[in-house]
């Protein structure tokens, strides 16, 4: 299956290209392979993504996280780990969201 | 110890640029963690009103936006109780949990905080 | 902890000055550049309303901006001050507020 666009820095052009399919894709380039945990951490993303309408940047996410699935999994060192140390901006690339804004 | 800043937010969501810099200010001051509180005044207050549909504008959901700001830290909001009262808002469901102030209370706001930032 | 309010757009084209004026705490400053200066035009609303502010409410207006337009009709408590002295007032007040 061929990508869909994707913009300089390797995130969706189009939000509504995203599948589960092409997430995988995506982790693929990261030299990532997901699993359960990060799909839960995905899948909060979105959620957030549709409640919102931006990215969270790493604290917004932290916090998230936290209120969301408890302090095991909301924190830095989790969701590093995770992520291979850029939460934030990774995270948001293989869900599909436009790239955190507030994130240096 | 960082200063503390207070960013008053005074323009109508789609007048132009002014809320949309005055949220990307918070949002960028939160991730920091930066001590921040916003303040609506004068027609900033209208950034607050819901059913707000800003698609029709091709606008981003500046409404949507503003209910993340308590996930970025900041917690500290503030809406002038005169700004809404003169645009007959006394009454109405706000789209964030604001904190309502009167004058006194805003002069007060003004003077505890080290930076003052007018958008 | 006093603050320095700055204004610089026209009172006849927006509520800037109005709603600063209400939100003024004894000791503060007013500062006024650019079209803000307009407030002093003689017998108008604006300049009876900065007449009428508590003395403890301090008035500056920028001279350079004051002369450009024209306007040499003071009231007695405005401080009139150039660039160097208009730093000078940002540092004598905790804050500063510009109402832009």
């Amino acid at each position: 299956m061929s990508m869909p666009p994707l913009d300089q820095d390797g995130y969706l052009c189009n939000l509504d290209d995203w599948s589960c399919t092409v997430a995988e894709q995506l982790a693929a380039r990261e030299d990532l392979q997901l699993s359960e945990a990060h799909w839960e951490i995905l899948n909060l993303l979105r959620a957030f993504y549709a409640q919102f309408q931006l990215s969270p940047a790493n604290r917004a996410l932290v916090r998230y996280v936290a209120q969301q699935l408890g302090p095991d999994k909301g924190n830095s060192l989790y969701l590093n780990r995770l992520f291979k140390g850029t939460p934030a901006k990774l995270a948001a690339k293989l869900a599909g969201l436009p790239k955190p804004s507030n994130c240096l | 110890m960082a200063r503390s800043m207070l960013l008053i937010s005074r323009q109508a969501p789609w007048a132009g640029p002014a809320a949309r810099e005055a949220l990307d200010l918070a949002l960028a001051g939160g991730a920091f963690d930066l001590p921040l509180s916003l303040l609506f005044l004068d027609d900033g207050v209208l950034q607050l009103t819901s059913g707000q549909q800003p698609q029709q504008l091709q606008q981003k959901d500046l409404g949507a936006n503003l209910q993340a700001l308590p996930l970025f830290g900041i917690e500290q909001l503030y809406a002038s109780q005169r700004s809404l009262t003169e645009r007959g808002l006394q009454h109405a469901e706000l789209g964030l949990p604001v904190q309502r102030l009167d004058d006194d209370e805003v002069r007060q706001l003004l003077a505890s905080h080290d930076l003052l930032v007018t958008l | 902890m006093t603050t320095l309010h700055i204004l610089s757009t026209s009172p006849f084209a927006d509520q800037r000055l109005a709603s600063c004026l209400r939100l003024l705490s004894p000791g503060d400053g007013l500062l006024l550049c650019g079209d803000a200066v307009y407030a002093l035009n003689p017998d108008c609303a604006p300049r009876q309303a900065l007449e009428l502010m508590p003395e403890q409410i301090a008035l500056y207006a920028l001279q350079e901006d004051l002369d450009a337009r024209g306007l040499h009709d003071w009231p007695a408590r405005l401080q009139v001050v150039d660039y160097p002295a208009f730093v000078a007032l940002t540092l004598d007040y905790a804050r500063s507020n510009s109402w832009l």
